[in-house]
Order: C-alpha cells, then sequence, then structure tokens
C-alpha cells in the first residue's frame, strides 16, 4: 500500500506542499495536540517517492511543470522537535504512515534534531557512557563524491563545520540541540540540510515556541526568533511551524507578563508569514467520543494553493478524529458516524 | 544474562510486599518484568499503578501510568486531596520496592505514608463488595475488571493465568488497598530519597534536584523501577521567590521530561502545583500543562454541613458524596498522539476516604425537594393531583 494513501482525503490538498517555496503554520490547544498532523505532512513528504509524478498525473490530470523535470524532485525532511523525543516520531510515522524513518534517514532523505534530550538536562559528569564525539563520518565527504550533478550543496559537505556539537558517530541523521542558542540552531540546520541528499527539503519546527519560555537570556525574543526562522527559509525551501495557541499564551494576563507578551508577538508574526494556517482545536461543545477536535485550515488568497478541480483552495473547518492505531479520520461536521 | 535475572529476584525478595514470605519462587512475570509493572493491554508498554485504581482506569485505557511518563494534578482551595494521590502513589512505590524520589519535603512527610490494608475481614468484605461490580465487567475481560480492584485477585481469568499458589499470587499484585489512617511499616532496605530544596537566593533551585535524580538513576541498576513525587510546586512555603520565574522552572520541566525519556522503561513522576496561587490562566502554567503528559485538576466543593449543595453530589443516597470535581485536560501518550482532550468526555467527580481515592462519573441528582413535594400532594389526597381513577372515563 503506498503511504499517501494513509492520508484523508480531505486532507490532502491542504497539506500537499506547494510547487513554489512556502512556509505553512499549525497550531494545537493543551487538549488538541497537532503531531498528528505533522506526521502526515512528514508522509506526503517522504513518500513523494520517485514515482510520485506518475501517481499525481493520474490523479488529477494535468501535468505538473516540476514533476516533467524528473526525480531529482524528491523532498527531503529535516524535523527539529523541543518537545519530543525521537522514539516518539519514529513510532508514529510508523504506525500513522508505515514509514521506517530509520530506513530513510539511513538513504539521507530525514534528519531529526534533537531539542529536548540535551538542551537543558546537564550532562552527567561520572558517567562513561558519552565518549566524546569521534570524527564526523567519512561517509559524508565521500557521498558527493557518488552523486554528481548536484554541484550546489558540495562545499557544505565538504567542510563539516566543527561548531555544531553533534553526535552522529552512533545514528546517522540525528542532530542534538545543545543549547537554546539561536546560532547554533541556525548552524546545525544548516549542517543538517547539507547532510541530506535531496535539493528541496522541508523544515518542520516542532514548538519553537518552547526556546521562547524557557530560555533566560535577553537576546532570545520573538523578534530574533522570528528574523531566524526567516534566514532558515533561505536554506530551506518549506517550513512547517508547530506551536501552540492555547488561550492563556495568546491573551497576557492583567499585568502581562514578558513570556506571554512573547509567544503572544511570535505567534501573530509568524502566523502572517505564512501562506496556510492549519489550528487544531477542543471541539467547542465537549468531548465526544467520535470526535477527537476540529481542524481549521485556512489559506492564503490570490491562487498560492490548488483546490481538487484545479481551482483555488479555500478555507474550511473539518473535524478528526484519530484512532488507537494510529489512524485518522477526517470529516465534514455532521458526516462522523455510520461510516 | 542470566545473572541479570537473578538480581530480580533478589530485589524482590529483599524489598518484598509481605516479610512473612518465604523467597518466593521466581514468578515466570516478576522474571520477564520488575515487580509492579505489566504491560499496558492497548500496546504493551510498560506501565506502573498510581496507587489509586480509578485513577489507573482513567489513563485512556492503559490500565496504568506509562513508564517514562508524568502528571501534573492542579489544585484550588486550600485543601489538600492531591496530597492523598501522592502519598498513594508513593505508598505504592514503597510497597513494589520501587526507589520513590521526593523532593522538597522532610522524613515527616514519609511518616505519613498509608499502610496497607491486611485484615483478613476486611480483605473479604473488600471483595465481596467488588465482586459486585466485578460481574457487570466480567465479560470485558481482565484489564477491565481490574479497574475496579484493588489488592486482592479476583477476576477468574486472572486466576485461571496464573497459577494457584497464593504466596504467588500475592507478589503479582498491580496495585494495593491502603488505608490513610495507618501508617506504612517500610519493608526493610527501602529507603525514600529526600530531595531538599536548596535555599540558595540567587541561583535555580532545580539544578540540584535534577543532578541528584540523575545520579541516583544512573548509580541503581539497570531493572530498578524509580517514581518522583513533587509535592506543591512552586508553593512559596517550599520553593525560594525567584523559582516561579519561567526560565527556572520550565527549563527544569523541560529537562526533567527529557531525563524521562531518557529512562522510558524506568521512570514515572507525579507532580502537584497549587492553582490558586497559580491559575490555570497563566501562560507559565499553561506551559507547565504542556511540558507534563497527563494533566488533571481537583475542583473540591465548598464544604458547608449545613449547606444542601454539598450533599447533592451523590446520585443516589446510598452513594457517597463526592469531595470535588475532577477534570481531565490532558491523558498521558493518548494526547500526545492526537487523541481527544477528556478521554472520556463524562464529568468525573473524586471521592476521598480512608481507603480509597475514587474517581466516579458526576451526575446531579433528582432535586430532592421534588420528592417531598410529591409524597405530600399524595398525602393530601385526591385533591390536588388527579389519581389514577379519576383520569378513567
Amino acid at each position: 500500500m503506498p503511504p499517501s494513501s494513509r492520508i484523508p482525503p480531505l486532507l490532502h490538498p491542504y497539506i500537499k506542499l506547494p510547487k513554489h517555496d512556502s512556509i505553512t503554520l499549525t497550531t494545537s490547544v493543551l487538549g488538541a495536540s497537532a503531531n498528528w498532523l505533522l506526521v502526515r505532512f512528514i508522509c506526503e513528504a517522504l513518500s513523494a517517492a520517485p514515482g510520485r509524478g506518475v501517481q499525481n498525473g493520474t490523479q488529477d490530470g494535468l501535468v505538473e511543470n516540476t514533476e516533467t523535470e524528473g526525480e531529482g524532485e524528491d523532498l527531503a525532511v529535516v524535523l527539529v522537535s523541543w518537545m519530543r523525543e525521537w522514539e516518539f516520531w519514529r513510532g508514529e510515522a510508523r504506525k500513522g504512515c508505515g514509514l521506517d524513518l530509520v530506513r530513510l534517514a539511513k538513504e539521507g532523505r530525514f534528519v531529526f534534531v534533537d531539542g529536548l534530550s540535551k538542551l537543558y538536562l546537564p550532562e552527567m559528569s561520572g558517567s562513561s557512557t558519552h565518549t566524546p564525539t569521534t570524527v564526523p563520518l567519512p561517509a559524508q565527504t565521500i557521498l558527493p563524491v557518488r552523486t554528481p550533478g548536484r554541484i550546489g550543496p558540495i562545499p557544505n559537505r565538504a567542510q563539516p563545520s566543527p561548531q555544531p556539537q553533534t553526535e552522529k558517530a552512533k545514528d546517522p541523521g540525528r542532530f542534538y540541540l545543545t543549547s537554546p542558542d539561536l546560532k547554533l540552531l541556525k548552524d546545525t540546520i544548516r549542517t543538517a540540510i547539507s547532510s541530506l541528499s535531496s535539493r528541496k527539503t522541508l523544515l518542520i519546527l516542532d514548538s519553537p515556541d518552547a526556546l521562547l519560555s524557557t530560555a533566560a537570556s535577553p537576546t532570545l525574543t520573538s523578534f530574533t526568533l522570528s528574523s531566524t526562522l526567516l534566514a532558515l527559509h533561505d536554506i530551506s525551501s518549506h517550513i512547517l511551524i508547530h506551536l501552540s495557541a492555547d488561550t492563556p499564551l495568546l491573551s497576557p494576563s492583567s499585568p502581562p507578563l514578558p513570556l506571554e507578551l512573547d509567544s503572544q508577538a511570535f505567534l501573530v508574526k509568524v502566523a502572517h508569514i505564512t501562506e496556510r494556517v492549519l489550528s487544531c482545536r477542543v471541539l467547542d461543545t465537549g468531548v465526544a467520543r467520535d470526535v477527537s477536535g476540529v481542524l481549521r485550515c485556512t489559506v492564503r488568497d490570490g491562487g498560492y494553493f490548488e483546490g481538487e478541480g484545479g481551482g483555488e483552495l479555500e478555507g474550511k473547518e473539518m473535524l478528526y478524529l484519530v484512532k488507537g492505531d494510529g489512524s485518522v479520520k477526517v470529516f465534514e461536521r455532521g458526516a462522523g458516524e455510520g461510516h | 544474562m542470566a545473572f541479570r535475572k537473578r538480581n530480580i529476584a533478589l530485589s524482590c525478595s529483599g524489598a518484598g510486599t509481605d516479610p512473612n514470605l518465604p523467597s518466593s519462587p521466581p514468578s515466570p512475570s516478576s522474571a520477564q518484568t520488575p515487580p509492579g509493572v505489566r504491560p499496558s493491554p492497548i500496546d504493551g508498554r510498560p506501565t506502573t499503578s498510581t496507587g489509586t485504581p480509578s485513577l489507573d482506569s482513567i489513563l485512556a485505557g492503559h490500565a496504568g501510568l506509562p513508564l517514562g511518563n508524568s502528571i501534573l494534578i492542579g489544585e484550588t482551595g486550600t485543601t489538600d486531596y492531591a496530597g492523598a494521590l501522592l502519598r498513594f502513589y508513593a505508598a505504592e512505590g514503597v510497597v513494589q520496592g520501587h526507589t520513590v524520589h521526593v523532593v522538597g519535603m522532610t522524613e515527616a512527610w514519609g511518616r505519613e505514608l498509608p499502610g496497607l490494608v491486611v485484615g483478613r475481614e476486611e480483605e473479604r468484605r473488600e471483595k465481596g463488595e467488588k465482586m459486585k461490580i466485578a460481574w457487570r465487567y466480567e465479560s470485558m475481560g481482565q484489564f477491565v475488571s481490574e479497574r475496579g480492584s484493588s489488592g486482592v485477585k479476583r477476576a477468574p481469568l486472572v486466576a485461571a493465568s496464573e497459577t494457584s499458589q497464593p504466596g504467588l499470587e500475592e507478589s503479582t499484585v498491580f496495585c494495593h488497598i491502603f488505608d490513610l489512617a495507618k501508617r506504612l511499616t517500610f519493608p526493610v532496605s527501602t529507603a525514600i530519597n529526600y530531595i531538599p530544596i536548596p535555599p540558595n537566593p540567587t541561583s535555580s533551585p532545580f539544578i540540584p534536584i535534577l543532578q541528584n535524580l540523575q545520579h541516583q538513576l544512573s548509580s541503581s541498576p539497570h531493572h530498578r523501577i524509580h517514581r518522583v513525587v513533587i509535592p506543591s510546586m512552586l508553593s512559596p512555603a517550599l520553593y525560594p521567590p525567584h523559582s516561579p520565574h519561567p526560565h527556572s522552572i520550565l527549563q527544569f520541566l523541560h529537562a526533567f521530561r527529557a531525563l524521562l525519556r531518557a529512562y522510558p522503561t524506568r521512570l514515572t513522576a507525579l507532580l502537584t502545583i497549587p492553582l490558586s496561587l497559580y491559575p490555570r490562566t497563566s501562560g507559565v502554567v499553561r506551559w507547565m500543562e504542556i511540558l507534563s503528559d497527563g494533566v488533571f485538576e481537583l475542583l473540591p466543593f465548598p464544604h458547608n454541613p449545613f449547606d444542601p449543595l454539598s450533599t447533592s453530589g451523590a446520585a443516589t443516597r446510598g452513594e457517597e458524596r463526592p469531595q470535588g470535581l475532577f477534570m481531565v485536560h490532558k491523558v498521558p501518550v493518548w494526547n500526545e498522539r492526537g487523541g481527544a482532550g477528556g478521554g472520556l468526555g463524562e464529568d468525573l467527580a473524586f471521592t476521598v476516604s480512608r481507603r480509597k481515592f475514587l474517581v466516579q462519573n458526576f451526575s446531579l441528582p433528582p432535586i430532592e425537594g421534588d420528592r417531598e413535594a410529591q409524597e405530600g400532594a399524595a398525602a393530601a389526597g385526591g385533591s390536588g393531583i388527579p389519581n389514577k381513577t379519576g383520569l378513567e372515563f
């Protein structure tokens, strides 16, 4: 079964990556997490295997220009997560989409940047398990030689910058953020992208607002974070950002706290930069057994996104249900039961 | 490998549940999993009991707290119902031979842990009572029937799957019954690790706590289960004044989350926070909730013996009246994957009695005044309300 069939048809036009570069925002609230949506984005990007052109051509009769260029168009994914660990994403991608992220990482199509496990947790001083970083993989330098025709990224790969403290001796495609410093973040992502084998990348930032709320540094504000985001857009064609949009974070309390002001400012700023917003929230009328939450999709006007019939995609509100086995059903209001 | 297994058996008998027991033969289950841990019926991940059966049962069907996860319990008002949950959780850990870490409390807290219920008569009575509940769910299988249960194995399914040795049965209990009015007698070789909060006015109090936990985890054997109890987080009575700053507490919780994930088969945690001091509408508390895996809220009813409101919670007269509402905002694992918030979709209320912390469905009773009015009307004769004969024509 092709993995793309795991994506609900109603949702598909909204998570399809456009031909041009794009920034997408997904938001979640406490009771309705958007992790399943992020997994669907990974699935959509990575299941576009070399046979993708054929698939899409048969689906919606029009031939897209980019796909005639050949198989070089395949995407790679860089997932930066400040809230969730590698095991979680690996399990979810396998259950929800049938993707083997370990294999994809070995193939150079997926990189995970871990912003959770070593960000604030102090290194154990006595333990000898963490051997100091060895020389970066020699395979990295060999790889570009074997793939001629891609001239652009080679200089980047040739000089593995030493300053991002990445331990990739053990598993390929894994990087660690060791401090909330934005420069380190930029460098790590740059190294991660240059280690990939594809020209186009989808960069997923899971909860960068965690940085904003936890960092004590005065230089880390919504300003610097959003400018970092735009700088990252230069090196990555698609960016997907996942932020929390809970009410306490959006409507500051009466003496407004810096934390609340910062997260509000950042969220609003990002929402204005992006071309589409997919927000998950809990059902307004209470908890139901057959509905997990409401998904609101908003896209920018002006023909940025193509709908099903070739027309312009319009915003829509749908309900979704995440089942125990990891599958997701997306349906219109009132169409939930009996299917 | 063989050496490891022998170790498990040793620790089993060393910190055993019952000192009267002879060194128990290694049962198949305890040889594979540490005591007090069983696989989740949903996806097989290891879970451990919170010490409160009804709390276990609302954790999205895992019938226990999945290891590597934390629960944050907020409570409004000046009551300490959440403290009862913490004590059951810690006592369960002590009885199962887990290592219990308590942050910010002294040994006096540990001495007040509830004791095990051992009386045979009481057990039997409890058993009979539970049996009635269990019958209803018998067809639903082992785990559902264990929900309403506690100390004793009663479902025939379970008894059939285990061997019939009484001693063995005792050793595989997942969740014990505790009595808040008794005091727990500590098994030999168990000690609670009390982690003090450093009163340093300048640096973050949480860094030494983390280092202590990390050290304990890395220096203990690989099969040892750890439980972390953090009562009344950020309470000014315990913590220095700058600890509620976002970079202090949120950095700690972020690192703590990383620690939980680094030991996905050995560590669980239960945290409480006074919501009257730190309301849920503030950004810091919301981030604390985002960084925790499960979020529950206790809303005690105002207590007034003359107030009819306090009696109205019980659906029938036979039931104990609940002491407050129990709100489920987030459930471990299930919410992380995108499942619905409340999980159950029902209003829940909690009842604390000597022996249990019960979380059950909450429904408003029929208005009791009405029945009196009806009775009064019936007593007044057929004048007011036409009776059956009067209606016939």
